[in-house]
């Protein structure tokens, strides 16, 4: 299978932290990943490189095998890479439907747009909302928004920062069948902290620990593993 | 009502006002009080322009100033050496958009932040300032027109008919040409906020990382909005020199303060509120001179504190707040 995005040692220094701390990964072109891994393991970090949100201290990303380290956001975001930042990234003064048909008015005119909005947010459950202020949607209704503005333009790789924080049961049970449901087109990177959830969905698993990857493998076997289950309990791995 | 009908009636109203102006005022007004209404349609266009880059394109720039003295300036110098305005205007267009954009380009591609671009719109203005007030003498001669140092150029012409330079405008006809422009320019503010280009610039003021990550390069859209928004102020110049005439002034503190004034008392966000809130402060700077009661600015200052907290949106926020209330329909 192809491979879509790589990374090779990449880097993130913050003064004396280092956030990320040498990840080679790959993801291949309709995979579907879960990444872990505890509070401040460098997770959103590793998304904000990828994104061109933060210029990496060292190392390389690659989109279908050409160096794109170090382009600006929105250069990245033309590649065909959309995310869902883990802090919600909206327009509050703006309507769902304008926002979505923002995301869209890059690759499509205006009634094309309109049309494939009001789709994406029918897709999500929220059509109803289209014409509220985000800024005053519930936090839940606001998440997903944000989904179907990264879904909408239908970007190669969607990146997914705890898409279901703040939702609730019956929302994050929607969001987990439009990503397997995205996953038949799409690869998608997603960060939980649901099991249920990362069950539900994932084929493998990353586990990330202290900015390095400490272990990848099927679902299965990340659960079964007794460093996964220190880290996530806290205690140190040698 | 769909948001295409709307802009058209919304420009449709206010070419109907500016032309009953445009055709009533002269005759009503007498020589002195027309020229003095030109001066604040001139100042109203100088409105417009910071409330659009302000309010839809998020940009703080408290030096809005410097592109409209530069316009003056440039109208000025070049009307008397071509001795013909003809080609005065468009140059006098042309050096504040590039300013702009130069300007433009050091802040968004240095990524400098909001509260410093407000310094350093600040501190262009106030360079200008100085480097105007110096340039008395005869070295400061560009061509065969003098700088004049703090005294400006008294000798700035009056616009004339494209390419007749003898058949120069008498003050209605500047008047309605200053109405003119202003509704011109409010159109294409309208306008340009209809393209995709205005909604993005609205949707980078709202969240400039999300604009970003959908694929819009937020520094050039900025770089445009802040050079329309320049060659409007360089406009807004061009008028100014034609009624009153070209000083250093033009890029005081003292102006540089006021057009924030105006934006924040008519409100940020809307583009009419900008020209209501010019045109109410100068009618009230007006009558404040005419008192000896108490101090004009003084009064000014206090009028302007008691608008900030009573209507802390701006007028026209307000007022279409209320009059939603009013009607009962719900405001979005
Ligand atoms: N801009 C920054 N400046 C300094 N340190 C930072 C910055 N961003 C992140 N860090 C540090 O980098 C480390 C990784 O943070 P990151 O947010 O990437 O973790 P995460 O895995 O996403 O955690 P969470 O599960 O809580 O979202 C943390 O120690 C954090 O404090
Ligand atoms: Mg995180």
């Amino acid at each position: 299978m192809t491979t879509l995005l790589s990374t090779d040692g990449l880097t993130m220094r913050f003064g004396g932290v280092t956030a990320v701390d040498g990840v080679t990964l790959s993801i291949a072109a309709g995979e579907l990943r879960c990444l872990i891994g505890p509070n401040g393991a460098g997770k959103s970090t590793f998304f904000k490189c990828l994104t061109g949100q933060y210029k990496p201290s060292g190392g390389r990303i690659f989109w279908r095998g050409r160096d794109v380290t170090g382009l600006d956001s929105f250069a990245i975001s033309r590649l065909g890479i959309g995310i869902k930042t883990q802090v919600p990234s909206l327009f509050d003064g703006l309507t769902p439907m304008e926002s979505v048909g923002l995301a869209l008015r890059r690759l499509h005119g205006e009634a094309e747009a309109r049309r494939r909005a009001v789709r994406a947010l029918e897709r999500l459950g929220i059509g109803a909302l289209g014409h509220r202020r985000i800024g005053l949607l519930a936090h839940g209704q606001r998440q997903l928004v944000e989904l179907a503005m990264v879904v909408a333009p239908e970007p190669d790789l969607i990146i997914l920062d705890e898409p279901t924080a703040g939702m609730s049961a019956d929302e994050t049970n929607r969001a987990a069948d439009l990503i397997r449901e995205l996953n038949r087109e799409h690869a998608i990177v997603v960060v939980e902290h649901d099991m249920h959830f990362i069950r539900a969905i994932a084929r493998k698993v990353t586990v990330f620990h202290q900015g390095r990857v400490l272990m990848e493998d099927e679902a299965a076997h990340v659960f079964a593993d007794p460093r996964v289950r220190d880290v996530y309990l806290g205690k140190a791995v040698s | 009502m769909a948001p295409g009908a709307r802009t058209g009636l919304e420009i449709g109203a206010a070419v109907i006002v500016a032309a009953v102006a445009a055709v009533y005022l002269p005759q009503v007004l007498e020589l002195f009080s027309l020229i003095n209404a030109t001066v604040w349609v001139s100042m109203a266009v100088l409105a417009l322009s910071l409330g659009l880059v302000w309010g839809f394109g998020g940009i703080l720039c408290f030096g809005q100033t410097a592109f409209f003295g530069l316009g003056g300036y440039t109208y000025a110098v070049a009307s008397i050496n071509f001795g013909d305005t003809t080609w005065a205007v468009p140059l006098a267009l042309l050096m504040p958009t590039l300013l702009a954009a130069a300007l433009g380009y050091l802040m968004f591609y240095g990524r400098i932040s909001d509260v410093y671009m407000g310094v350093i719109t600040l501190t262009t203005t106030l360079i200008l300032f100085k480097f105007a007030s110096s340039t008395a003498g005869d070295e400061w001669n560009i061509g065969e027109a003098p700088l004049g140092g703090f005294n400006g150029i008294p000798a700035t012409p009056p616009l004339n008919f494209p390419l007749a330079p003898d058949q120069q405008l008498v003050p209605e006809q500047i008047f309605a040409v200053a109405v003119l422009c202003l509704v011109a320019c409010y159109a294409i503010a309208k306008l340009v906020l209809r393209t995709r280009f205005g909604r993005v610039c609205v949707a980078i003021k709202e969240n400039e990382l999300r604009a970003e990550l959908l694929g819009y390069d937020v520094r050039l859209h900025k770089l445009v909005m802040f050079a329309l928004a320049g060659m409007m102020a360089g406009l807004a110049g061009v008028l100014f020199a034609n009624c009153v005439f070209v000083s250093p002034t033009m890029f005081s503190l003292s102006y540089a303060g006021q057009v924030i004034i105006w934006v924040l008392v008519g409100g940020i966000g809307t583009l009419v509120g900008p020209v209501i809130g010019c045109v109410l402060v100068q009618m009230l700077t007006t009558y404040a001179g005419t008192l000896s009661w108490i101090d004009p600015n003084l009064l000014l200052g206090l009028v302007f504190m008691a608008a900030v907290v009573a209507v802390p949106k701006g007028l026209l926020p307000t007022a279409s707040g209320l009059l939603a209330r009013l009607t009962g329909r719900a405001q979005l």
